[in-house]
């Protein structure tokens, strides 16, 4: 499937359209949309931190570019992941209205890997900072 | 006694069909995530008074997004949670971000005001 094809997918309208299966029970589609805004606030809380890195910290000593190091990414990262979280919730609904197993989940990853090369960035930095 | 069905699908009990607490529980989720883009909008204030407006104005959107009836008769085919609302929330954490990203890079810092 070509990847016009794939992001197509997941329109609105497609996944109207495409929904097939029978309506799950309305607690699991409920449950389904609160994992969804629970994910877009993480990945807001992200935006809002790599824009108080970038706009609100004082500049590190000997590293210029150290706030955008660290900010930038956090604000792109948090738009990464609304995009992943809508995604699951196309994913998830699809599953739960054929009665099919919930598809693998990858934000737990992504999250985690967006924390610990925050960490491991910001650690850079703060020592480059002191040793200079 | 319930019928058999399958995981993910409703039993034949009307009970079973309620969603119960389920619904305010989402409904509560739909406020705070109102008051996480009130809170974006606020620090987005500090560095930018038009781009913190404007997602202010986007709170009580995102709010009346998530009380748009769900009570409606499902037609076939058609999940009970409209794709377009959640839809709408991802496209605009996207925008906000570009905005954040622009204002980031390009934008005046404050340096020192968290101090």
């Amino acid at each position: 499937m070509s990847w016009s094809r794939r992001l197509a997918a997941y329109l609105p309208r497609t996944v109207e359209r495409d929904a097939g299966g029978t309506e799950p029970d309305p607690r699991f589609t409920f449950a389904n949309e609160r994992t969804f805004l629970a994910w877009s606030r993480t990945a807001l809380a992200l935006v809002v931190a790599g824009l108080g890195v970038v706009q609100l910290l004082p500049p590190f000593p000997g590293v210029p570019a150290g706030r955008h190091l660290l900010g930038v990414p956090l604000i792109v990262l948090g738009a990464v992941l609304a995009v992943a979280a809508y995604a699951e919730w196309v994913r998830n609904q699809r599953a739960l209205r054929r009665g099919e197993p919930l598809p693998r989940s990858i934000l737990p990853w992504l999250l985690a890997a967006t924390v610990t090369g925050t960490a491991v960035i910001a650690a850079v930095v703060l020592l480059v900072s002191a040793l200079r | 006694m319930t019928a058999a069905t399958g995981p993910g699908q409703p039993g034949d009990d009307p009970e079973e069909r309620d969603p119960g607490l389920a619904r305010e529980r989402t409904t509560l989720a739909w406020t705070r995530t109102a008051i996480s883009f009130a809170a974006l909008g606020g620090t987005m204030l500090k560095a930018n008074v038009i781009s913190g407006l404007i997602i202010l104005a986007l709170t009580p959107v995102i709010w009346q997004l998530g009380r748009v009836s769900r009570g409606r008769p499902a037609r076939a085919g058609l999940p009970a949670v409209g794709p377009l609302r959640l839809f709408i929330i991802t496209a605009s954490i996207v925008a906000v971000s570009l905005l954040c990203l622009v204002i980031a890079v390009f934008g005046r810092s404050v340096p020192g005001a968290l101090r």
